[in-house]
């Protein structure tokens, strides 16, 4: 029996049916942290707490240890360590576990061990359990005092590993690698003993001659006014505390040998579907298989043989196109290619629409965007209210755009992204080529989360672990389809995922994701990537342009501003000789030279002189100016010149980047998630049930010589090796769910016990297979699945379908589907012809009314496309987060789909909408004249891409008739000479009625 | 997943205005209207359905004390020993230095000044005898009805962060606020209306601005809906352009028509039933939010005690007497928000918190008694607070004059009351240290405080739950929460 819930209040509530959900633990977890993470707490006044009185002398051997023996350490023994238990000795049992020590003292019955057995969540449910005698023995024993016989060794001794963590935590941004204040570097042993300027750090076996000591005690350090600005925390008495025993006892080491062992992953757990590679199924034999036009089809139609479907019949062609072009490319197909493909006789008419479809450049604008809601982008940090801006997000955003457009090899795409900066050696190019240039700029990737640490004050070692948490849950939750985020507190409690292998994954990303040693997502002074996250390696051609320009300005402003200070010299030359010629004739020259010498270096006599006549000889510009009308003239054009010329600057063009800095710091578990509370040591690696059993993986340096660790490159190869079961799994599963409606795993980034199982199993993994093989070619995919009969299908539900297939989990049809948020946008702006069709680039601008419109600006050029538009957390256009463009947390793994009100009163009221109605209905005049039949069938082609069935013809044409009368009620007063008026506004007022009608935003 | 079951709705007081947009639409839409959203989600296993989500009444784990919320959130961290927990010690040891006991819980550490006093006086008030300064004469008047948390505590200094954690339970942005997860739980008894509305300041939005709001990731269904207090009181409820109404009624008429072309066309999608629905909500909604906003049908007496004709008191009056009209229509949950952070007294406390407490006291006193008038306060839960507390040190303005001094921020101690709902009157809950710095005895945490109040109104915080990416998301996450039954009534 196992409990779901985090907490465990069972003392003030009773335990609730409804909540419970029993799992078949299947040795998954041991012991789980029942009680919660209270990682964000810091209590400064804790409350007291009962002590409890031992009451009797009852020791552990040798009854309960045989009870232990027998049935707890097949799970927890030393070398099986599972939730990093080991129960086999009495140095084990008072270590504890990943969540910390299991005995509490003080209050035996809030100690974990005994509220895992005495609530039977322990042993796990698939083993046997306590007998009612083997509990009251425990009980016995814990609440006797939890004594041991054998006391060798029963309080572990501390080592460097004790310490480190908090000298990382609370000294070694002064005293560490990038600053080493008064010479001094805590960050090893050997170091401290060495010491800085004021002698050795620490004195072995002498804690009150340990110069840390003292400075600690007496309030020094850290010191206290300069805490906020390095983001640390005082040392707490705990940790003085540990420090201090350890220096007592002569600061003892441990080698460092490989740190903490693979962690406990058997067979069993190995054993589950997406954690098997994909097989290349053969598809099964069908009947009547005229149908199907490849493997899909085969595979779908046996399902839905079995419930006694099939497959529905074949969209026509004008439903095809819109379908397709919407999907691929975000918008519509235009009338002429509507046309031209309906009448298209030859039998690949299909086929070609495809490839002209997967060839538009609009394709890479529409599927980037399902990526960049993965990758969580956005223009902003959030967090504060500023809601800063990234200048150069942009970057990554046509990374991905040029990547879908070039079809290029998804593995590759993931290498670049993940482990970009380790794929080539772009500090010592000559050239920056577009492909080292591509590299960086995927590294974007990682640096979308939520980030406040540009600010002092946002910018402790817990909100910089948040940032990194949200990197590690991105990228289990897009690329792995793995809820992995859940071990950063505590063991997974379903799927086997280890709270050791998710440290061993936060090493990874350690070299450039460090806690300990923080680069400013802000623009900071100096060398760009110095202590910011910014690098100026745009290709070098991009570059030079750049550097020209501002040559040129520098250059240019440098020739204006001697034009202007000559000019300046020589008139108040003149001024002056003026006002001298008003002084004696002999002090003149004397006079003149005093002026010439700066203050600093004047005889005695020439400071008298200054004191006596420089205020009323001295001509500032400023002075100049009132005295010479021309002057003022001349300097008002100079700086209106100058101006012009600075107004051309470009900003640096950078990239926000990721990168390994090559000193990581070492990495500890951290028990229950709480930064306060270190436990082992652990190494890069990747979560052992992928990999065989094992989280080692082989980790190189990328290049010879080269200042990285390697550890990104070593993963990310690993991801995208061809045994790897989830990376193909769950990519094609995506792509799938975004033809389809749904995934055939419908819980896109959650392919563990607890998400769903596949309603095509065999299907999914063929399609992984083939993905590989075809070189990871998403193009390929979007062929094969775009092709199939399944994608044809008409999207008619009949009644046979709402009986077996309610949900369309078979696909008995094609589901239909509401325009995505950009979609809507795009497609609005298309029909009204008001789409700008400028490609890549900076984003565009937005601005907010004061009652909180939100809308984006246009140029001449029209409006950006959606995927464009500043994508600034705070400022999301209204027209889309109407239509669910989600806020990204830390990203989107599948958005939602509203259908509610605000759509409405947004598509009805909104000034931008009503204003490209009327764009719409010019378009639809100039095609159609003056005839309203002429003008619906218009209208319908363009926006709907069909002709109006007789039922819609007829209810246009009365509405049209009622909307001139109307109209020409309304402006009989004003237009009395204007006959054509009422016939154009009521064509506008129809144009605004259907792109507000369900046929419009609804894709069959 | 019980909130999601079928329900029957009860028969309320508040049905009579339910019935405000009857006629032929009344049955579709409760059929159909009210099921606002589809959203999928995964349940822990089997296969995914899509789910319907609406706003329609739903049933509550246990019997509620409370149907509505009315939440006064007082950005910017009101000064606890200022205003209910006064410190002797602190007026005692007034000039003494501290900032090294407590560095590490200063954000401004160059501006740290000494301990500080409270500028005003304190009384003892109500039957109860509780303490609240002289900056509060009205709601002084109140106390016998409140329940006076001294002893709570957040966990971030900063007040984005801090923000987030009370309106969300997350330090992050992307939670679902606590109005959203009270009507994902409850639905909302008039389907005319917004089940969650926000009555923001049109001098401004508070800081963290919509978020405050935010559905997170719950369906966008169950996300805050701003009322503006002038104007057109929901964004895009009125053309933004020029039209005769003819023409606008012509146009939905024809929208009508043909969606039902459509919809005949194309049976057995539901989503579409929603969507006819949504356009006919959105013609509704127009009369409905007037109605509701229309201020002129109460009295003068009214108008005056809620201090309507007073400058300092009119903006915050008005939201306050708007809050009042919306619960009696059944909404369920009403947040109230002011401008900046007028309770963010860094420096010039004395003058600031008194101005801050001018523009509000007499409005949320007059809402307490009206509510308590109408016999609405049995069933209306009002929330008092802020996003934390203030440090008993002074803050020093750029000059270092100390009469100009203010308090930082302090995430260690904080204020709050309660009354209405279930909640027992005149209790005193808590204290802090001898200098006010942070809460002592009967800490309460933000989730405790959450707890406590989906407690009152029928909702279990560990039963309140999504199934989002893999987790059974809760208001109160993964962090331990318990009702503070010590304030029930």
């Amino acid at each position: 029996m196992h409990s779901f819930r985090h907490t465990s209040n069972e003392t003030s509530h009773p335990r609730r049916g409804g909540l419970l959900i029993f799992v078949s633990v299947l040795s998954i977890v041991a012991v789980i942290a029942v009680r919660p993470a209270r990682c964000e707490e810091s209590p400064t006044v804790a409350a007291p707490k009962n002590r409890a009185q031992a009451t009797s002398d009852v020791s552990y051997e040798p009854t309960v240890q045989q009870i232990v023996k027998a049935k707890c350490l097949k799970c927890h023994n030393q070398r099986n360590q599972k939730a990093e238990l080991d129960l086999s000795s009495s140095k084990g049992i008072l270590k504890g576990s990943e969540s910390g020590e299991i005995l509490d003292r003080q209050t035996p019955a809030d100690g974990l061990l005994w509220e895992m057995v005495s609530e039977g969540l322990m042993p796990p449910d698939d083993e046997a359990p306590l007998t009612a005698e083997e509990l009251a023995s425990i009980k016995k024993w814990i609440f006797g005092g939890a004594k041991f016989k054998e006391s060798a060794g029963t309080h572990p001794s501390l080592t460097q590993h004790d310490v480190l963590p908090v000298l990382y935590l609370r000294c070694t941004v002064c005293h560490g690698n990038r600053r080493r204040e008064a010479g001094l570097d805590l960050r090893t042993k050997a170091a401290m003993l060495a010491g800085g300027k004021s002698g050795p750090a620490i004195v072995p076996g002498e804690p009150d001659q340990s110069l840390i000591l003292k400075r600690i005690h007496a309030g020094e350090m850290p010191p206290r006014r300069k805490l906020v600005s390095v983001s640390v925390k005082p040392m707490t008495d705990a940790e003085l505390k540990t420090l201090t025993e350890w220096i007592a006892a002569g600061a003892p080491e441990v080698s460092d040998q490989s740190p903490a062992a693979d962690s406990a992953i058997d067979d069993e757990d190995r054993r589950f579907w997406a954690f098997q590679p994909p097989k290349k199924h053969a598809a099964p034999p069908i009947k009547d298989s005229q149908q199907t036009i490849n493997f899909i089809d085969a595979f779908v139609l046996a399902r839905l043989q079995a419930q006694g479907l099939t497959l529905s019949a074949p969209a026509d062609r004008a439903t095809l196109i819109r379908r397709a072009s919407l999907d691929l490319t975000g918008l519509l197909p235009e009338p002429e290619e509507i046309e031209q493909f309906v009448n298209d006789t030859d039998p690949h008419a299909y086929e070609k629409l495809i490839d002209r479809l997967l060839a538009s450049r609009h394709y890479g604008e529409r599927w980037a965007r399902h990526w960049l809601d993965v990758a969580g982008y956005s223009d902003s940090e959030g967090v504060q209210n500023t809601d800063k801006l990234r200048p150069h997000a942009f970057r990554y955003r046509d990374y991905v755009i040029r990547a879908f457009n070039a079809d290029k090899p998804y593995d590759r795409f993931l290498l670049e992204q993940i482990a970009g900066d380790e794929l080539a050696d772009y500090e010592s190019a000559q050239q920056i080529t577009q492909e080292i240039s591509d590299n960086l700029a995927a590294t974007g990737f990682l640096r979308f989360a939520v980030d406040g640490t540009f600010s002092n004050i946002t910018n402790f070692v817990p909100d910089r672990l948040e940032v990194v948490a949200d990197e590690i849950d991105v990228l289990t939750s897009s690329i792995m389809g793995l809820t992995v985020k859940c071990a950063r507190c505590h063991s997974h409690k379903f799927d086997p995922i280890p709270q050791r292998d998710y440290y061993r994954l936060a090493a990874v990303f350690k070299g450039a994701y460090d806690e300990h040693d923080w680069l400013s997502p802000e623009r900071k002074a100096g060398a760009p990537g110095s202590t910011d996250r910014y690098l100026p390696h745009v290709p070098s051609a991009e570059r030079d342009v750049w550097e020209k320009n501002e040559q040129r300005i520098t250059k240019q402003v440098a020739a204006l501003n001697q034009k202007q200070t000559a000019t300046q010299r020589q008139l108040t030359d003149k001024h002056l000789n003026e006002r001298l010629l008003k002084l004696p004739e002999v002090l003149r020259a004397d006079l003149r030279e005093m002026l010439a010498v700066p203050e600093k270096n004047r005889t005695p006599v020439q400071k008298y002189l200054a004191e006596k006549f420089e205020k009323q000889l001295r001509i500032t510009p400023d002075e100049l100016k009132k005295l010479d009308p021309d002057y003022q003239k001349l300097s008002d054009e100079h700086d209106k010149q100058v101006k012009a010329l600075e107004a051309q600057r470009k900003p640096e063009p950078l990239i926000r980047a990721l990168w390994d800095r090559g000193e990581p710091s070492p990495t500890y578990l951290l028990r229950r998630g709480d930064y306060r509370n270190p436990g082992p040591l652990v190494a890069p690696g990747v979560p052992a049930v992928l990999n065989g059993g094992t989280s080692r993986i082989d980790i190189d340096p990328p290049w010879p010589d080269a200042k990285k660790s390697g550890r990104r490159l070593a993963f990310a190869r690993w991801l995208v090796r061809r045994e790897h079961p989830l990376t193909a799994r769950v990519m094609v599963n995506r792509i799938w769910r975004h033809h389809f409606g749904q995934g055939i795993v419908t819980t896109l980034g959650n392919f563990g016990k607890t998400g769903t199982p596949p309603t095509h199993p065999q299907l999914l993994d063929r399609l992984a297979v083939e993905f590989m093989d075809c070189g990871w070619s998403i193009k390929d995919m979007h062929r094969l699945m775009v092709l199939s009969a399944t994608y044809r299908q008409q999207s008619h539900v009949t009644a046979e379908h709402q009986q077996h297939d309610a949900d369309n989990r078979w696909l008995s049809r094609m589901p239909l589907r509401r325009m995505d948020a950009e979609v809507v946008r795009d497609t609005l702006l298309q029909i009204a012809r008001r789409l700008d069709p400028a490609y890549l680039g900076p984003p565009g601008k937005v601005t907010s009314r004061a009652d909180g419109l939100i809308t984006s600006e246009h140029s001449e050029q029209g409006y950006r496309r959606s995927i464009y538009v500043l994508q600034r957390r705070r400022q999301i256009p209204t027209i889309l987060e109407n239509f669910d463009l989600p806020q990204m947390d830390p990203n989107c793994i599948e958005r939602t789909e509203s259908v509610v009100a605000p759509q409405a009163l947004l598509l009805m009221n909104n000034a931008l909408v009503h204003d490209l109605s009327r764009h719409f209905a010019r378009r639809v005049h100039k095609q159609a004249g003056d005839d309203p039949q002429q003008q619906i069938e218009w209208a319908y082609r363009i926006a709907l891409g069909r002709t109006p069935a007789e039922q819609e013809l007829q209810a246009a044409e009365e509405s049209l008739k009622q909307l001139t009368e109307a109209w020409n009620r309304a402006t009989e007063k004003q237009d009395k000479n204007r006959a054509d008026v009422p016939p154009i506004r009521a064509l506008e007022s129809f144009c605004h009625a259907l792109m507000n009608s369900a046929a419009f935003v609804y894709i069959d | 997943m019980q909130n999601q079951m079928n329900h029957i709705p009860n028969p309320s007081r508040r049905s009579f205005f339910d019935s405000v947009g009857s006629g032929l639409f009344a049955a579709a839409l409760s059929q159909i209207l009210g099921r606002d959203l589809y959203g999928s989600e995964d349940p822990p296993s089997g296969h995914a359905r899509r789910r319907v989500h609406d706003l329609k009444p739903k049933p509550t784990h246990h019997t509620p004390r409370a149907t509505s919320v009315i939440h006064l959130f007082m950005n910017g961290g009101p000064s606890q020993m200022d205003l209910f927990d006064p410190k002797p010690e602190l007026d005692r040891r007034h000039g003494e230095d501290y900032f090294d006991k407590i560095a590490g819980e200063v954000e401004n550490p160059t501006a740290a000044g000494a301990l500080m006093r409270c500028p005003y006086k304190f009384a003892k008030h109500g039957e109860c005898g509780m303490d609240v300064s002289d900056v509060m004469p009205h709601l002084a008047g109140c106390v016998d009805d409140i329940a006076l948390i001294r002893s709570m505590y957040t966990v971030n200094l900063t007040h984005e962060p801090a923000l987030y954690k009370i309106h969300s339970g997350r330090q992050f942005s992307g939670g679902p606020s606590l109005g959203a997860w009270i009507t994902y739980g409850l639905g909302t008894e008039n389907q005319n209306l917004p089940a969650y509305v926000v009555l923001d300041d049109p001098l401004g939005l508070p800081i963290n601005g919509v978020q405050n709001w935010q559905p997170g990731f719950l369906p966008p269904v169950y996300q805050g809906t701003r009322f503006r207090a002038t104007g057109s009181p929901v964004l895009n409820l009125k053309p933004d352009y020029e039209q005769p109404d003819e023409i606008q009624h012509l146009k939905q008429d024809l929208i009508s028509r043909l969606d039902r072309v459509h919809l005949k066309q194309r049976p057995g999608n539901p989503q579409l039933d929603a969507r006819i629905a949504g356009y006919e909500l959105a013609a509704r909604m127009q009369l409905a939010a007037g109605d509701a906003l229309d201020l002129s049908q109460e009295t003068a007496a009214t108008q005056e005690s809620y201090g309507l004709n007073d400058k300092t008191t009119e903006s915050y009056g008005r939201r306050c007497l708007i809050a009042r009209r919306l619960v009696e229509r059944g909404v369920r949950f009403v947040q109230l928000f002011i401008n900046a952070q007028i309770f963010d007294n860094h420096t010039g406390l004395e003058n600031g918190l008194k101005g801050a407490c001018a523009r509000t006291d007499r409005p949320i006193a007059a809402l307490l008694k009206d509510l308590k008038q109408r016999g609405l306060l049995d069933t209306t839960l009002v929330v008092w607070g802020g996003e934390f507390g203030r440090l008993p040190i002074a803050q020093l303005p750029a000059d270092k004059n100390p009469k100009n001094a203010g308090r930082d921020h302090n995430k260690n101690a904080m204020c709050t009351w309660l009354a209405g709902g279930g909640i027992k009157g005149g209790t005193i809950l808590g204290t802090t240290d001898d200098l006010g710095f942070a809460a002592a005895e009967n800490r309460i945490s933000v989730q405790d405080w959450h707890a406590t109040i989906l407690h009152q109104l029928g909702l279990h915080h560990e039963e309140l739950f999504i199934n989002h990416a893999g987790l059974r998301e809760r208001l109160t996450g993964v962090f331990e929460a318990r009702v503070v039954d010590e304030i029930l009534a």
